[in-house]
């Protein structure tokens, strides 16, 4: 989901977007230390890089990290929704079909 | 009118409560979003949940510090026991006079440098069980984590000094430490746990940062780098196995190899019938069961090795002549072990240690390129075994094999501690396998089954010889033992039957020593020289009829210390004087103490004609809980009746109600009513039984008998 959300915020994703992005999509609150936590792992494993921008008034002066999808990153992205689409597809019809 | 800036108190804690360098992106989200009209509680909840995840963070990538510290941590009881006896050395205390008025400084510089020295060890210990830390901790990082160590045990050792003693009263008065270093290492009470503390806390904090949070392994180093080429040996399988398979094949054999050794060793190798027996004969006697060991393991990893069953048929990753030869070097080991294991010694744990080290090596260096090759195949796997979800493919390195081998050695102590040699035996040598199976790696860089042959050939040869010297070790000990236990039987023999039933059931019940180091304990009280005691008086006084003056007896026998099954002392009980006013005497394991007191009358006194014994007591123990004494009179003269019971009587001083802390013993004196009519008509030995209550079963009680009164009905 993060990976999706920093692909979908494209140059403007850093940590208050993606937080949101998150929330609207998950409809309940996100912990954006915990965002930070997970971007972090990522970038260990090569998936984001980040880079920091300049600091704005509105921020008390501090830089906003900005973070990118990689290659590696896309490729993984469309690995895992090849690997969901299979894996629904292969599902069963459940008994009675739809209402 | 809403506030424009954070709480000052959430956003210092942001900047400085989580560990690790502030992060500036994540203060200024935060702000940001603060600014856009979240609420005080949102700031609140993300700065509690950025520091709690971070947090999180660092503690689980400091896991193997921190589970480290604390094992280390465990042995700083013993050492701090150790460094008393070397400060309080005569010659040390002799030393700081010359200071003068600055003695303290010499003192404390001494202290600091030997208490580093444990921690500086452990500093060692943990560099050198995480090879991938070997590269980071080098210069300028380890002598900071050196550094660190001192200066930080001197005030958290400080602070605890002056928590210990702020609560001494309320938990610590009378808290003890075990007697041997394996029960102080293994005491997790109070006091060793306070003790504990400083040496955790200076460990944790010196490698705190001196370590990188999340240590690569060197598995994933492997994975990122370039496969490594290795030729295809003549002898290699063509289809590499799979690590699980292979591991699971060698494990198999090597274990029935060694079962079929064992069961050898069992059967075919006795201690020679010859009481002085010559030490060529047993050398060769030796390596007749050194043999034995090899050529029974062989038999039974063979048996398997071309069983229809077995994994891989008629492939295997090796030549079987080469695996039985690597494993030759650890099965020579068994006879000996099984010889240490019959005499209840704990050598059997240490030679079950070197057998395993030595089986492992050898078996490690024989088998390299299969799991080298394994590794690779179950690399080239990877891309199509990855998670499902791009969040989870993070994995946290994690070696349990540490962890494992520590387990263990802890097991292995507690077994060797019960005397379960064979248990230790086999926990250590677990422990040995999987250290040397880690720490092991091949010498060259290709598969020569030749080269192999030769090293495995020369490595059985050299660690044959010391396998028959340990061998010839186990015989003369075990020898040495026989006799011991034949010329014990012979003396018992000589005594009577009863003497001697009773013996042997003690001898065999009171195999642990588990009283400060003695199988049991007989004290009697210091013989006042220079006071003469009158002896007993005719008791004649109390067959007299009429006679209303009680018999007066001081007391003047035997304290004994024992624990159950036995029921009395053993054979080899310790013999003191002393006063158990003035002593100390506890059990250093879990089973309880029973303390008697025996007074032998001299001459026979009628039941009929006392009415109450009253027993005069000095007590002393500042134990708080309940202590009762019974009492019990018998007949010598007709061991086959049972003996009177008087009941038990609770020690008032001591009772929760009046306890208070005794600088001089309390006197007290308990009475116990004689029953009539009484199974037994005349007695000549009075036994008084301590009985503490649960909390106190371990500790004998410091309450010693003055004198009993025999009032007459």
């Amino acid at each position: 989901m993060i990976l999706l959300a920093v692909i979908h915020l494209g140059e403007q994703a850093y940590g208050v977007p993606i937080s949101r992005e998150l929330e609207v999509h998950r409809g309940r609150d996100v912990a954006v230390g915990s965002v930070y936590a997970a971007l972090e792992r990522l970038e260990g494993k090569g998936l984001v890089s980040s880079v920091l921008g300049d600091p704005t008034p509105e921020r008390g002066g501090k830089a906003k990290r900005f973070f990118r999808i990689t290659k590696e990153g896309l490729r993984q992205v469309h690995e895992t929704r090849r690997v969901l689409t299979r894996l629904w597809q292969t599902l069963p019809q459940p008994k009675g079909g739809r209402a | 009118m809403r506030r424009t800036e954070p709480p000052p108190l959430a956003a210092w804690m942001l900047e400085h409560a989580r560990p690790g360098d502030s992060d500036e992106a994540l203060a200024g989200d935060l702000l940001e979003g603060f600014r856009a009209g979240r609420s005080e509680a949102w700031y609140w909840r993300q700065t509690l949940a950025a520091c709690a995840v971070s947090w999180s963070q660092s503690l689980r990538g400091r896991a193997p510090l921190l589970v480290f510290a604390v094992l280390w941590s465990m042995l700083a009881p013993a050492w701090e026991v150790f460094l008393d006896g070397v400060e309080s050395a005569p010659n040390l205390v002799r030393i700081w006079p010359y200071f003068g008025p600055v003695w303290f400084i010499p003192a404390l510089a001494g202290w600091l440098v030997l208490n580093s020295i444990f921690l500086w060890a452990g500093i060692l210990v943990f560099i050198l069980a995480h090879g991938s830390f070997l590269g980071v901790l080098r210069g300028r990082k380890l002598r900071r984590a050196f550094l660190m160590a001192s200066l930080i045990l001197l005030p958290a050792y400080g602070l605890t000094f002056v928590w210990g003693n702020l609560y001494w009263y309320s938990f610590l008065a009378d808290a003890k430490l075990a007697a041997t270093p394996l029960g102080q290492i293994t005491d997790l009470r109070l006091l060793a746990d306070v003790m504990r503390l400083p040496y955790f806390i200076a460990l944790v904090c010196a490698l705190w940062n001196a370590i990188p949070r999340s240590p690569r392994t060197p598995q994933m180093l492997l994975a990122d780098s370039t496969p490594i080429e290795t030729s295809t040996p003549s002898d290699a399988p063509l289809v590499p196995p799979d690590p699980y398979t292979a591991k699971r094949f060698f494990g198999f054999m090597v274990a029935a190899g060694l079962v079929n050794a064992m069961i050898a060793g069992r059967l075919l190798c006795q201690l020679p019938d010859s009481h002085t027996p010559t030490l060529s004969a047993l050398i060769i006697r030796a390596t007749f069961y050194v043999a034995v060991g090899a050529i029974g393991g062989v038999i039974g990893a063979f048996a398997y090795w071309k069983s229809p069953s077995s994994l891989y048929g008629e492939h295997p990753p090796i030549p079987f002549p080469l695996f039985a030869l690597a494993c030759a070097s650890g099965w020579i080991w068994v006879p000996s072990m099984m010889l240490f294991w019959e005499q209840i010694s704990a050598a059997t744990a240490l030679v079950a240690t070197i057998g395993a080290t030595l089986l492992t090596i050898g078996l490690r260096k024989a088998t390299w390129f299969v799991f080298a090759s394994a590794q690779q195949t179950s690399r080239s796997l990877e891309p199509e075994q990855r998670e499902l979800f791009a969040d989870t493919l993070y994995r946290a390195p994690q070696e349990a094999d540490g962890f494992l081998i520590a387990i263990c050695l802890y097991a292995a102590g507690c077994a060797l501690f019960d005397h379960s040699n064979l248990t230790a035996g086999a926990l250590f040598a677990l422990s040995a396998f999987l250290f040397a199976w880690k720490r092991t790696s091949p010498r060259v860089d290709r598969f020569d089954s030749n080269y192999e042959y030769k090293r495995a050939a020369l490595r059985f040869a050299i660690t044959a010889i010391p396998a028959v010297l340990i061998t010839v070790w186990a015989l003369l000990d075990g020898v040495a033992h026989r006799n011991r236990v034949d010329a014990m039987n012979a003396v018992l023999a000589a005594g009577d039957e009863s003497s001697s039933r009773n013996h042997a059931q003690s001898k065999n019940n009171s195999s642990a020593n588990g009283i400060g180091g003695y199988e049991s304990i007989i004290l009697w009280p210091v013989p006042e020289k220079k006071e003469i005691v009158a002896p007993l008086p005719p008791q004649t006084s109390l067959l007299a009829p009429g006679t209303a003056k009680p018999l007066v007896i001081r007391f003047d026998g035997a304290y004994w210390y024992f624990q159950p099954p036995g029921k009395r002392p053993g054979p080899e009980a310790h013999m003191g004087h002393g006063t158990p006013l003035a002593i100390d005497i506890q059990s250093n394991n879990f089973v309880p103490l029973v303390m008697e007191a025996h007074q032998t009358l001299g001459s026979s006194i009628p039941v009929a004609r006392c009415r109450e014994i009253q027993i005069g007591i000095l007590n002393r123990n500042n134990r708080p809980g309940t202590i009762n004494l019974a009492v019990l009179l018998r007949d010598s003269a007709a061991p086959t009746l049972p003996a009177l019971y008087l009941g038990q009587q609770p020690v008032v001083t001591s009772q929760p109600e009046h306890f208070a802390v005794k600088a001089s013993p309390a006197s007290e004196t308990l009475r116990f009513p004689i029953p009539l009519p009484a199974k037994i008509r005349k007695f000549d030995e009075v036994t008084v039984l301590f009985l503490p209550d649960e909390e106190s079963y371990q500790v004998g009680p410091k309450i010693a008998i003055q004198e009993f009164q025999l009032l007459p009905r």
